[in-house]
């Protein structure tokens, strides 16, 4: 779980590209979305094509993404329960 | 122009909704057209919101009219307009109405559905596009549209007035991230999502050109194709008479962007695209814009 965390951290550093933050500053508990990281809904679409690129997990819809978006945490729970 | 309540105006318009399925039952799908000839002239006689409401297109469409012309524009702009609905009320009210068309680049369309990437169709608040939706369902993939479905809109989607089976599923737009994950889900699978252009409601946009004025442009659908490595084609509708229509479809585009920075540049190209294409379209068929607000200002 800590592995896939971790990845999830450099993925939104290095792929989406959050601006004057390094992996290490994201908080597991921080929201992804609007007060916390700050990202929107095109980067809602960014976030699942990625997640399907680098951990073959497809979220399928918009009521399981808005739980697995919820965090680093819930995101990571999310690829881990849906892993081939 | 969508009740939305149980407001007097809005009863005044269920009223004359009722008064066009009368004349449509009375007297086939001529009546509604006949009607319509008087109803939009008093409309564009006597009603000052009318012009305020088609004046922002029509002055940029037209720049060298002056107040008469602009005033038979505004008639013939409504006019068209006033076709649409009865050309909609009437495929609800029969069951086995169709109407007269042609689907131009339909080959161009299968050719890029076929590569199994999916696709995004793009289209805008113009022509006769929610019957062209209809023909969707022969598409070899299911079809998916994007949109804010307003259930209590006294002018019904023709498809609901029957309790007609749509041919298409609907993602909410109003839901949880704009309906993107679904979308996205959508295209993943090779399917086919159709989302609207022209009306920005809300979220990201672009600023570009449009008859030579600033707009904003929603530009989601473009960032949608751009991560699921889907073409865009952009499908408008055009009327071409009465009972008639054609709908076209323009070569496909497939924005691409390297990583988030270069997203803003491809977004702005791609609306740029999109804004010539309506541009284009517009030269050719300029009374049937049906945004009915300062589009301008959205």
């Amino acid at each position: 779980m800590e592995t896939i965390k971790n990845q999830l951290k450099e993925i939104m550093v290095n792929d989406l590209k959050i601006q004057g933050m390094k992996p290490a500053d994201i908080r597991d508990t921080e929201p992804l979305f609007g007060d916390g990281l700050g990202l929107d809904s095109l980067d809602a679409v960014e976030l699942v094509v990625l997640i399907q690129k680098h951990f073959d997990v497809q979220i399928a819809d918009m009521d399981e993404g808005k739980k697995a978006f919820a965090s680093i945490n819930s995101l990571a729970q999310y690829i881990e329960a849906h892993k081939v | 122009m969508m009740g939305k309540g149980n407001s007097w105006k809005d009863r005044l318009e269920a009223l004359g909704h009722w008064f066009f399925y009368v004349a449509m039952r009375l007297f086939g799908h001529a009546g509604g057209y006949v009607l319509l000839v008087p109803v939009v002239f008093c409309y564009v006689l006597c009603s000052r919101k009318i012009h305020d409401i088609t004046r922002p297109y029509l002055r940029r469409r037209f720049p060298d009219h002056g107040f008469f012309r602009l005033w038979l524009d505004t008639y013939k702009n409504l006019l068209s307009f006033g076709q649409v609905l009865v050309d909609r009320g009437w495929l609800g009210l029969n069951r086995d109405a169709s109407l007269q068309g042609d689907f131009v680049g339909y080959d161009k369309l299968l050719h890029a559905i076929k590569q199994g990437r999916g696709v995004v169709l793009l289209t805008a608040h113009i022509g006769n596009w929610q019957t062209a939706l209809a023909h969707l369902e022969n598409l070899p993939v299911k079809v998916h549209a994007l949109m804010q479905y307003d259930q209590q809109a006294v002018a019904k989607h023709y498809f609901d007035l029957q309790g007609k089976t749509r041919s298409f599923e609907i993602i909410n737009a109003d839901g949880p991230f704009g309906g993107m994950i679904d979308a996205a889900a959508a295209l993943q699978r090779g399917e086919a999502v159709t989302i609207m252009g022209d009306r920005y409601v809300k979220g990201s946009c672009s600023t570009v050109d449009f008859f030579k004025s600033p707009v904003r442009l929603p530009d989601a659908a473009y960032l949608l194709a751009a991560c699921t490595n889907t073409p865009v084609v952009v499908l408008l509708v055009a009327n071409t008479g009465w009972g008639n229509y054609q709908i076209r479809v323009w070569d496909p585009f497939y924005p691409q962007h390297e990583n988030r920075d270069q997203r803003p540049a491809m977004l702005k190209e791609c609306s740029e695209q999109f804004a010539l294409i309506l541009e284009k379209h517009l030269n050719q068929y300029p009374f049937q814009w049906y945004n009915f607000f300062d589009f301008w200002k959205q």
